[in-house]
């Protein structure tokens, strides 16, 4: 495996939206991370449209695709990329899930010819893993790995322009990590379980984008490090400590990283709220999400999000009549226009000014926003290349500088910080500073112990 | 980067969090609620103050002392768990003192139960699960944690249950309720599904559903129905469906039941 040694930007001011060091080019005339910004509008079915595969394909082509594709040309996008993340029913019955990837392709291509606009289409296929199962193909067996790679097939065969996952690898032991507020079972988990079983997914998923000239777009954290931001909430919630989910963030990056590194090339998916580190690490383009995602959830860094974005999303809403339209197309509109004043940033070269505003609004708001700030995600992935080779060594880097910006942010009366607040945090910086420096001691002591205390976490679903 | 030295972050946002953290000493509230007889207060402060290693020393004192294994079960180590739910929802604990808590109070249980003659009688059977083809469980983890805290025995059928197999195992258990969680929109539609076959199996329990995709609304939906908007509102939902509230009419008296952990 390669890994990352240097930084793709040998300094974070050199970052900003809509330019990365290795834009692509694909789809229907799509450039991303070429000089603008383009919309991603991301939607799901109303329930029961799953009823039959008709009604379903109906749902996603002759309703939503239709909706959102002409609002953009009514609203005058030059540029629109839709992400279609397939339901689970999707992942288990492939032949209806060719239909639909097949048709929405002929529409969008339709739209394309007919009026210019530049198309693509992610597809986002679902991760049903088990893991009471298994999380690794076998031979001959249809089961949820298997069927996982056939859905992975199915889109590319069919018309996919980007292939993404949201992988759960490394989640049993993650969510026993976020419920009981235990650090070092969340580097275990996302850190080294997550990391190679996403190093394990892309292998494969590359080589079938490969095969059929599908850009292999990446994989996001999102099951576990979204929902430690979700668990910690907005101001009034107290699930979860917002150090704690700031610190599982940066650990994160190191595991969504793996996927750049076994063939992915981006554009990164938009829930990856690490992705700006893995953009300072890369160079790949990234899709984000923030204050123009409210329909999905509520966050303390909507500003800050867009600070070095190459697609701007909705992250997903449900399709229902608002006043305005259909609820897709008013999102469509949400997104399009941050992007029209990005893009307006850029051509008047004040892109960097924009940048900086959407930054400092949101740079103190909370423990998470501080560190996702581009100054500091990037010095978050200097530390990850810098720490060689090893998963351990690198999610451990990006855990301590992580905690050691947000204790200098808070003593430098930048960050503000609750009294349980910094009680977590400096609990955390207790546990990881007192873990070996030694992989193989901290595996066999992880392993032990997880065993035992995660019922659902098996070892041999990693090949440990 | 822009300098932004000068800029006053209160003109931009509140730190509502700071502002408003609580910051009594759990310690008092914690000495006002413990239980009166030193023996449970021991058993209840063990939960209280998450100490795995002397829960078990401090039931079995109890015990020792001729305490029922019944009252060191409800008057220690359950009332331990309702001043952690206190707390809870006072912003004094946080999910993760709970989680540690409520495996402090099992502990402790499972000691006990070794003295009791025949099986422990709980408030009543639950039966929890995820939607078919929703593969997260996050969320009834946590709501099947205060559950049994609360005193239920829980049968938990995991993730990405078949409709039947929630039909089949409520129609052989008979619980007080049963709750299932989605966090997708397509997969919460498994909830109506799964009610109408309780209905025509002549099951009219409540039919509690949560997670990230459900809401009120669509939980008022189909007969049955009701809705739970976060963990911590389950117990007192439950323990109306408990005192002999139909669906009906825990639905409309939904407001007054959450008021207090809303």
């Amino acid at each position: 495996m390669n890994r990352f040694t240097r930084m793709a930007y040998s300094s974070p001011e050199d970052m900003v939206f809509g330019k990365a060091k290795k834009p692509l080019s694909y789809g229907l005339g799509m450039k991303v991370g070429a000089g603008s910004v383009v919309p991603e509008v991301n939607y799901a079915p109303r329930p029961g449209a799953e009823d039959s595969p008709e009604k379903l394909r109906k749902e996603y082509v002759d309703y939503i695709t239709r909706d959102v594709i002409s609002r953009a040309i009514n609203m005058g996008f030059p540029s629109l990329q839709l992400e279609t993340e397939w339901i689970s029913l999707m992942g288990t019955k492939l032949n209806m899930s060719a239909d639909i990837v097949t048709s929405q392709k002929e529409c969008v291509e339709g739209y394309h010819t007919m009026y210019g606009i530049n198309l693509a289409v992610r597809h986002t296929i679902p991760d049903l893993r088990l893991f009471e199962q298994h999380l690794r193909r076998r031979v001959n067996r249809n089961d949820y790995p298997s069927l996982l790679m056939g859905s992975a097939e199915v889109a590319c065969e069919n018309g996919a322009d980007i292939l993404s996952i949201e992988s759960i690898g490394g989640k049993e032991v993650t969510d026993y990590a976020i419920t009981h507020g235990d650090i070092t079972a969340y580097l275990f988990g996302a850190g080294i379980l997550g990391a190679l079983d996403v190093e394990n997914l892309w292998s494969e998923l590359s080589n079938i984008c490969k095969k059929n000239g599908t850009i292999p777009g990446g994989d996001t954290n999102c099951a576990s490090s979204n929902m430690a931001m979700f668990m910690a909430g907005g101001f009034l919630d107290n699930d979860v400590q917002k150090t704690f989910s700031a610190i599982a963030r940066c650990i994160s990056a190191a595991r969504t990283l793996c996927a750049i590194e076994a063939g992915a090339t981006g554009p990164g998916k938009d829930c990856g709220y690490e992705n700006i580190v893995v953009k300072a690490i890369t160079g790949i383009p990234i899709a984000q999400e923030g204050k123009n995602c409210q329909c999905a959830h509520c966050d303390l860094m909507g500003n800050l999000m867009a600070q070095c974005c190459d697609l701007w999303s909705n992250e997903s809403v449900a399709y229902h009549p608002e006043f305005g339209g259909t609820s897709v197309q008013c999102w469509t509109g949400q997104i399009g226009y941050e992007c029209s004043l990005m893009n307006t940033a850029i051509a008047s070269k004040k892109d960097k000014l924009l940048r900086d505003l959407y930054m400092i609004s949101d740079r103190g708001r909370s423990p998470e926003s501080f560190i996702l700030a581009y100054d500091n995600a990037w010095a978050i992935g200097k530390a990850i290349v810098e720490a060689g080779d090893s998963h351990y060594l690198r999610a451990k880097a990006a855990a301590l500088t992580g905690a050691r910006l947000l204790m200098e942010g808070y003593n430098d009366k930048r960050l503000g910080l609750t009294e349980k607040q910094l009680s977590t945090l400096n609990r955390i910086v207790r546990d990881l500073e007192s873990l070996p420096d030694e992989e193989d001691l901290f595996m066999e002591e992880s392993i032990r112990r997880y065993a035992e205390d995660v019922p659902s976490f098996t070892p041999g679903n990693y090949d440990l | 980067m822009l300098d932004y030295s000068c800029v006053d972050n209160e003109s931009i946002f509140r730190r509502y969090d700071i502002e408003s953290e609580n910051t009594n000493l759990p310690a008092n509230i914690i000495a006002r609620m413990l239980p009166e007889s030193m023996l449970l207060k021991e058993v209840a402060a063990s939960v209280v103050h998450l100490r795995f290693k002397s829960v078990g020393p401090a039931v079995m004192r109890a015990l020792q002392m001729r305490l029922s294994a019944e009252d060191v079960i409800n008057d220690g180590l359950v009332k331990g768990m309702e001043i952690v739910s206190y707390l809870y929802s006072h912003g004094l604990y946080y999910l993760p003192e709970v989680m540690m808590a409520a495996k402090t109070m099992e502990i402790g249980i499972a000691i006990a139960e070794k003295q009791m003659p025949g099986k422990r009688c709980t408030k009543g059977i639950v039966v929890m699960h995820s939607a078919e083809g929703d593969p997260h469980d996050i969320g009834k983890n946590i709501a099947a944690v205060m559950l049994r805290s609360a005193g239920y025995t829980i049968v938990d059928l995991g993730k990405d249950v078949p409709v039947e197999d929630v039909v089949k195992t409520v129609k052989r258990i008979g619980p007080v309720m049963v709750t299932g969680t989605a966090l997708m929109t397509t997969t919460m539609s498994a909830f109506p599904k799964a009610a109408e076959k309780l209905h025509e199996a002549g099951v009219d329990i409540p039919y509690m559903v949560a997670g990230g995709a459900v809401n009120r609304e669509f939980a008022e939906s189909f007969d049955g129905g009701i809705y739970s908007r976060k963990a911590l509102q389950t117990p007192p939902l439950v323990e109306k469906a408990r005192a002999g509230y139909d669906w009906r009419r825990i639905r409309k008296e939904w407001d007054e039941i959450t008021r207090e952990v809303s």
